[in-house]
């Protein structure tokens, strides 16, 4: 060890460079740039911003509250007075579909967060102690993965029932696979990998390796996906709406109010058209801003 | 070769029946009392009731309820009765069963010959104007929740234009739709998929290895990158599937199909629980085999995984591997 | 070597400039090869990794990324043609044919989903017009040329080694009988004793079939053992080119000075090694003057000044330095 340490200290020191924090893979800074420079991906981030934004402040700023009735004005086409029209029951459309967007998103987010920590936790554990509780878990996920993502959410939503709540367990649910299998698979390759061994070499404690060294490597290829990941969970939960299991009426949730629209179609297109136009924007930016990313953290995908 | 697919096939059963159980168990657990449904709509009495649940086994113990359902199922075929409308469950599925999956399967054909062309065209035309717009618009239609896509063409095809019809199943007109839209719900992720993959062989060294040997870019593309690029694609497609079946599930309620999905959701709405269980068996038992023949196929085309599985039958020397 | 010589030799390069562009910024790969090949002979091209050698070999069978080429400026003559101005279509008739090639990473340069017979037949089925029975069978004869037995023709990739991989690739590269053989870093992926069997391979075949040979490569006892000429790159330019036997014995430019001095001598106990001081520069950013300058320890001022062209030490042992003269002599290598 001694002598080792007398190499090291004795090779020429160079000179460092000051420290730019945005040369450095990986880190926040560093995405921050590679992704300010895709025009797409900032359309994307600034759309949603812009909706995130407009929907808390729309209870404040919006001339009609989301669930107000007005029974005389009912199928409303767009006009100066309801931009955007109102719906079967008089609800002006503008309101509905500004306020609704924290429930699309809200539930996107909320099941990656829980299908993302408990993913991960499986993930982990399996890739890390290996051997049979990982034949184990695995097994269980095959389980899990053995119905299609929508099916397994419209079963766990079945069993709990509806809501919210509700919703996003059963999202984050049929998501877990993902992460955990992810997770497995970096963890091992990594416990082979040959910067451990040499952690091991330089005495390094067991603890401290997970902690430093395995955990950020396993988890970087995952912060690609969480963009990706938040838009398809957005749309399951969209589409468990529409499909009567999720956040139920008067909640103006963008799937639910298509699904009341549906009857309406022909009088008042509009009533449908909106608020999916509103899902697929808010889609295409959490899209647009996870391809970004995947391609700043991803230099093969440069060419 | 055979004992191997043998084997995947066995490895299949203990799968399916740990589902049975779980979505069972599931079942069990949630409100609601099939007995007061079977009887909806009449006043009954509770001793009546109780009548009801005796008759439909409902007072046996958990486990031996578990070990009838799982008996009758996998050895008769029989998933119980509605109960709603007291007819077996079975016939209903198999009939319902046989309509979904012809719109899954047409739909993943749909998907595949348009999808894998379209990337593969991307990703020969890197980074030209006709590639970017190609992914800009599978991004789009990554983006669309399909119910509202699905929709819109009834809008547009069957309202406006009247060309086809916007709601049932019995001709094959009826089908164009649905199929079209279940298609669309996986193609833009095997566009996206072929591209990725072709770009990856393109880059490859034996690529430039097939080029120095003065092969025409056509061979070279079609030749030696396509086989390649083709290996991975079909894993997607494999896990394509699962984004179809949701698709076709999302497809059946818009356009009111007799299918399986339609089956689901109203037995999840009547809390008919003998429906639900024998759906989401069913969709399981489909789903795992459209993955089992998806791994089969990816072992077989390509000769470094075949390999692991296949005895190598060879003549002279046993080792496969010697040294230079 | 003269450069204002039309060359009578097989391949001759004036002038080869090759830019890239790397995310918009641009690389400067090669700048400004001049270099003759006669027929039969072999010359040497020795460098650094990133010095441009691999550059320069696929810039003369023009097989360059087309996406990331920013500009091929300058001549390839061979045998009298400018190979770099005629139609692909004629290029692809030299390729594979007249002019072939033999990769660096054996690994990675077999198609993982073809059969070595079906990769070696189908060089000869394009440019040989054989049916694919005859073409078959020429294959499995070139295996065996190289070493490898008929009854593991119908084999893939993945089931032979290292060695053996890089000895179908030289049958595939000698199927047609090429008159000039390109070989990129042949031997440095594989190990010393297996390096030693494939280039007594290259060696047999120059001598049969008399083809003239390009090989590139950073390892001088390589070199020593099979080339006639050698030329010296460094940061895209030759800095110093000439026989085998002026550069091995009279290393004239202080960097060629620098690599034999950094062989290990087998019979001297040394603490260090001595490499040569400093990094080869960023090809994105080329100093003007002598690109060496920074690691010389003979630089002055007029070293920075200006293109350095080359300098005549002897007949046809050439030095791109403005001290060649004063710095020409006995080397200190040991090979």
């Amino acid at each position: 060890m001694l002598k080792l340490r007398k190499v090291v200290m004795a090779m020429p020191k160079q000179q460092p460079e000051r420290y730019d924090k945005s040369k450095k893979p990986g880190s926040l800074p560093y995405i921050w740039k590679r992704i300010s420079r895709n025009p797409g991906a900032m359309i994307g981030f600034s759309l949603l911003c812009l909706i995130i934004i407009l929907s808390f402040l729309s209870p404040y700023i919006m001339k009609y509250d989301y669930s107000a009735v007005n029974m005389s004005e009912r199928g409303a086409t767009p006009s100066w007075e309801h931009p955007f029209g109102t719906d079967e029951l008089g609800r002006d459309i503008l309101s509905r579909v500004l306020y609704g967007a924290r429930y699309t998103l809200g539930i996107g987010v909320g099941a990656v967060i829980i299908a993302a920590t408990f993913g991960m936790l499986i993930g982990a554990i399996s890739g890390f102690f290996g051997g049979k509780l990982d034949t184990l878990l695995m097994r269980a996920l095959d389980i899990l993965q053995s119905f299609p993502g929508l099916v397994l959410a419209i079963a766990v939503a079945t069993a709990l029932g509806t809501g919210l709540v509700h919703s996003i367990i059963a999202i984050g649910i049929a998501f877990m696979p993902i992460f955990a299998r992810l997770i497995r698979a970096n963890m091992l390759s990594i416990r082979g990998s040959e910067f451990i061994e040499a952690a091991v070499v330089i005495n390094c404690s067991t603890p401290r390796i997970i902690r430093r060294h395995m955990i950020p490597n396993a988890v970087s290829p995952l912060i690609v996906q969480i963009s990706l990941l938040i838009a398809q969970a957005g749309l399951t939960a969209s589409t468990l709406s529409f499909l009567g299991l999720g956040v139920q009426e008067p909640t103006p949730e963008w799937g639910s109010m298509i699904a009341s629209a549906r009857s309406f179609i022909r009088e008042s297109p509009h009533m449908v058209f909106i608020p999916g136009l509103f899902i697929m924007i808010t889609v295409l930016s959490l899209n647009l801003l996870g391809d970004a990313i995947r391609d700043a953290l991803d230099p093969r995908l440069k060419d | 070769m055979i004992s191997y697919i043998i084997k995947r096939i066995l490895m299949m059963i203990p799968i399916i029946l740990a589902v049975t159980i779980i979505i069972f168990t599931l079942m069990n657990f949630v409100p609601g009392d099939p007995a007061s449904i079977a009887a909806s709509g009449e006043s009954v009495t509770e001793e009546q009731l109780d009548a009801i649940r005796e008759s439909m086994g409902l007072n046996k113990p958990f486990f031996e309820r578990l070990g009838l359902y799982i008996k009758n199922v996998f050895l008769h075929f029989d998933f119980g009765n509605s109960y709603t409308s007291g007819t077996p469950v079975g016939p209903e599925l198999l009939t319902r069963f046989w309509t979904t999956f012809r719109i899954a399967i047409t739909g993943m054909i749909l998907m595949v010959i348009i999808g894998i062309p379209i990337g593969i065209r991307s990703a020969v035309r890197a980074n030209t104007a006709e590639d970017r717009i190609s992914m800009f618009l599978t991004l789009i239609g990554n983006s669309m929740p399909l119910f509202w896509l699905a929709l819109l063409l009834v809008l547009l095809f069957s309202l406006t234009l009247k060309w086809l019809p916007s709601y049932g199943s019995s001709s094959w007109k009826h089908f164009i739709l649905p199929c079209v839209c279940v298609a669309f719900e996986g193609m833009a992720g095997i566009a996206r998929q072929s591209r990725s993959s072709m770009l990856e062989v393109i880059r490859s060294d034996y690529i430039t290895t097939a080029r120095s040997k003065g092969l025409s870019e056509g061979k070279v593309t079609y030749g030696h990158a396509l086989p390649n690029a083709l290996i991975p694609i079909i894993t997607v497609i494999g896990s394509q599937f699962g984004r179809l079946i949701g698709g076709v599930v999302v497809v059946e309620t818009v356009f009111s199909i007799r299918g399986l999905s339609v089956y689901l959701l109203n037995g999840i709405n009547t809390r008919d629980y003998n429906v639900v269980q024998g759906c989401l068996i069913l969709i399981a038992f489909l789903f795992s085999v459209v993955m089992l023949v998806s791994d089969l196929i990816y072992t077989f085309v390509d000769p470094r995984i075949k390999a692991r599985y296949v005895k190598i039958k060879k003549s002279g020397d046993g080792n496969a591997e010697t040294a230079a | 070597m003269d450069n204002s010589e039309k060359g009578t030799g097989l391949l001759s390069v004036r002038d080869l400039v090759v830019k890239y562009t790397s995310g918009g910024d641009p690389v400067h790969a090669v700048n400004g090869i001049s270099f003759d090949l006669a027929a039969g002979k072999a010359l040497g091209l020795v460098g650094e990794t990133g010095a441009g050698k691999t550059t320069i070999a696929k810039t003369i069978m023009r097989i360059l990324p087309d996406h990331a080429v920013k500009a091929v400026e300058g001549q390839v003559s061979f045998k009298g043609e400018n190979i770099l101005q005629i139609p692909e279509s004629s290029m692809r008739k030299l390729r594979g044919k007249n002019i072939s090639m033999i990769f660096q990473d054996p690994m990675t340069a077999l198609n993982p989903v073809k059969t070595v017979s079906d990769q070696i037949a189908e060089s000869i089925g394009l440019h040989q017009g054989v049916n694919k029975k005859r073409a078959y069978e020429k294959a499995v004869e070139l295996l065996k040329k190289v070493g490898i037995s008929e009854d593991r023709a119908k084999e893939y990739p993945h089931q032979f080694s290292g060695g053996m991989k890089q000895r179908v690739v030289i049958a595939i590269a000698i199927a047609c009988n090429p008159e000039l053989l390109i070989a990129d870093e042949p031997t440095t992926a594989l190990d010393v004793t297996i390096q030693a069997q494939v280039l007594e391979l290259i060696t047999e075949i120059r001598r049969d079939l008399n083809t003239s040979l390009i090989l590139i490569t950073h390892d001088l006892g390589v070199v020593a053992e099979i080339c006639d000429s050698v030329a010296v790159v460094y940061a895209g330019q030759i800095v110093e080119s000439g026989s085998l036997e002026d550069i091995f014995d009279h290393p004239t430019h202080p960097y060629t000075q620098g690599l034999f001095a950094a062989v290990p001598d087998m019979y001297q106990d040394v603490d260090r090694l001595s490499p040569i001081d400093g990094m080869p520069p960023d090809p994105m950013n080329i100093p003007n003057g002598c690109s060496f300058r920074p690691r010389c320890s003979h630089a002055a001022d007029g070293c920075g000044e200006g293109a350095i062209s080359m300098t005549q030490v002897k007949d046809g042992h050439f030095c791109r330095c403005c001290k060649a003269e004063k710095l020409g002599g006995e080397s200190s290598c040991r090979l």
